[in-house]
């Protein structure tokens, strides 16, 4: 049982609120068991956690995991469990968006709470392979790859806020410090 | 303003919201078990920290582990039980039963209540009559803990009507099953789903319960049914708890609205590797099992064992297969020692377990070598939830459960010699 990390995300940003990299590409109905097995759960620290992030796909996909900066997925993605190691465990593996046609509703709002770039946009799905660059500029709401650029409905200023923030304690923290705790 | 947005306005101070409307409501029960618990506590102490602002709303089951098989778990709950003592939480230790069970049997869930927790099963609450809802640990430990409020969307409405009489040998697990197949798993991400019509009208409290806890596989946020005589009458039998503040529709409309006839839905078994991988039972008669369990979020029901003694009845358990039973709460337990279900089970060759969630993510109990196969009540059928990744969870109602004990192969229990 590892002690928490006590720092926000380690989410890499290229320019003010701009992720992006490499793309490693998965399908639809991506679930929390296969994200990160539930004997995994006593854990909260991102490292340790990433060690086992798909471990039920096998070590050359987690290799592969860990050399990309961006999760491109289908429908339904994160699916299952409620368990925000889900979302935690990507963080602690390099990735800092997860672009997919839909999300389960747990894992986006554990993905926006924990500091994780998570934007549905199917029209940029359609257009990633395995392997390509991918930026995804969540203060504009646009997703690039390679030479073209896809639109998505911006988060709302209450959400943006937290992700800007590295997640929600981040958030609710520097609020604190402001003196707004009621 | 239908069930869900009547309780959000009330909760939130607002006169009426609306589906897309972001309100920030007061909560009147946290849940967690062992597990969820734990990483709670651990992030509310080390990154918010002070006091939990209302402690009599929040509740802990240990329901992961009944009795801790390694020094780590029992570290695990030893701390767990010191931040339940330091902040003035209730308590449920082992053997109390599964996390929703419990919190139901002791009053602490009442209609018109909002009801958060960790385990993705929490809109189960639903069915009493209360918006229930699943959040990350960061919620619980950010807001939910030191304010005692959560941020929800209001979500649209999809209004499931069910109509038609089954099948004798179809239960209301059966029917639950055979909608996640229809429907679609991730078929209503984000909908407030209501559960509606004749059939499931007429079906008693804990047989209503099977749907809104299907409502996670389907993607929803939260799911409910209309609190009604049924829902007032077991609201009545049970301790007295918060205050009762049922919230009634009226009239407001579903974003839309889906029909099923269930009236010709045989028997269904979940295949791995997800829930909403169906099929009849006839078309899957014959694969062995090792294992067979009654217990879980959807199991260790009264109705459960009842259903299990009268295909026992005159049986007895395969020799190659371990039939576990698992109450779903201590209350179950004592109904069933009274009912004579214990002895009827045992005898037959079943094996009673401590109430808990049983073999849920096999913490406890439940794991299986590559190759096993389990057919059982639960609620999950993910490779690699119980064990090995190359072993099977099939998922099925308690007669076929049974069934397939004594057969030691999937069997539809009206085919049983």
């Amino acid at each position: 049982m590892s002690e928490l990390v006590n720092e926000p995300s380690a989410r890499r940003e290229l320019a003010k609120g701009v992720v992006g990299g490499t793309a490693i590409v998965f399908g639809d109905d991506v679930n929390t068991d296969v994200i990160i097995p539930g004997r995994y759960l006593v854990s909260i620290d991102p490292a340790e956690l990433a060690e086992h992030a798909f471990e039920p796909l096998g070590p050359e996909l987690q290799q592969r995991l860990r050399a990309s900066d961006v999760v491109v997925a289908g429908r339904n993605f994160g699916c299952g469990s409620a368990r925000e190691q889900a979302s935690t465990c990507l963080i602690g593996a390099g990735i800092s968006a997860v672009v997919a046609r839909s999300f389960s509703r747990v894992f986006f709002r554990n993905a926006i709470n924990t500091g994780l770039v998570a934007v549905e946009c199917p029209d940029a799905v359609d257009a990633v392979e395995d392997g390509a660059e991918v930026l995804v500029d969540y203060g504009a709401g646009t997703v690039t790859v390679g030479g073209q650029s896809f639109g998505f409905a911006p988060y709302p200023p209450g959400l943006r806020v937290i992700l800007e923030a590295g997640g929600l304690i981040p958030h609710l923290m520097q609020q604190a410090k402001a003196g707004q705790r009621g | 303003m239908n069930m869900v947005e009547k309780i959000l306005a009330r909760a939130s101070g607002r006169q009426s919201v609306e589906p897309g409307d972001v309100v920030v409501a007061e909560v009147d029960l946290l849940i967690m078990h062992d597990l969820s618990g734990w990483l709670t506590s651990r992030v509310f102490d080390k990154q918010v920290g002070g006091p939990v602002r209302h402690p009599e709303r929040v509740a802990m089951v240990f329901d992961h582990h009944y009795s801790p098989p390694t020094e780590d778990a029992a570290d695990m709950l030893k701390a767990n039980r010191e931040w339940a003592r330091r902040n003035g939480i209730q308590l449920f230790d082992c053997g109390n039963g599964n996390i929703h069970h419990t919190v139901v049997r002791r009053g602490l869930v009442r209609p018109g209540a909002i009801v958060v927790g960790s385990d993705s099963h929490t809109p189960v609450h639903g069915a009493l009559g209360a918006f229930a809802a699943a959040l990350g640990n960061d919620s619980h430990a950010g807001t939910v803990l030191p304010y005692g409020k959560a941020w929800f969307r209001v979500p649209e409405t999809v209004r499931v009507e069910l109509v038609g009489t089954p099948p004798p040998g179809t239960t209301a697990r059966d029917v639950a099953l055979w909608l996640v197949g229809q429907i679609g798993e991730g078929g209503l991400i984000y909908a407030a789903v209501e559960f509606a019509g004749p059939y499931v009208k007429e079906l008693p409290f804990w047989d209503r319960w099977l749907f809104p806890l299907l409502c996670v596989d389907l993607g929803a946020k939260c799911s409910f049914v209309e609190p009604d005589e049924v829902t007032e009458e077991f609201v009545r039998s049970l301790p007295p708890g918060a205050a009762d503040r049922p919230a009634h529709s009226d009239g407001g409309e579903a974003a839309r609205v889906l029909r099923f006839d269930v009236g010709g839905v045989a028997p269904q078994v979940a295949c791995p590797p997800t829930v909403g991988n169906l099929a009849d039972v006839s078309a899957l008669a014959g694969t062995p099992v090792q294992y067979a369990e009654l217990g879980g979020h959807a199991g260790g029901r009264l109705e459960d064992f009842r259903a299990a003694a009268e295909v026992l009845q005159g049986r007895r358990v395969h020799p190659d297969v371990r039939f576990n039973v698992v109450p779903s709460s201590r209350e179950v337990f004592t109904e069933a020692v009274r009912e004579g279900l214990v002895l009827a089970l045992h005898e037959a060759g079943a094996t009673w377990f401590p109430p808990s969630t049983g073999s849920n993510q096999a913490y406890n109990m439940g794991a299986m070598a590559a190759g096993e196969s389990m057919i059982s009540t639960h609620a999950r059928n993910f490779p690699g939830r119980n064990g090995s990744a190359e072993a099977n969870m099939y998922l099925a109602a308690a007669r076929t459960v049974a069934a397939s004990a004594v057969t030691g192969t999937i069997t539809d229990a009206g085919e049983l010699a």
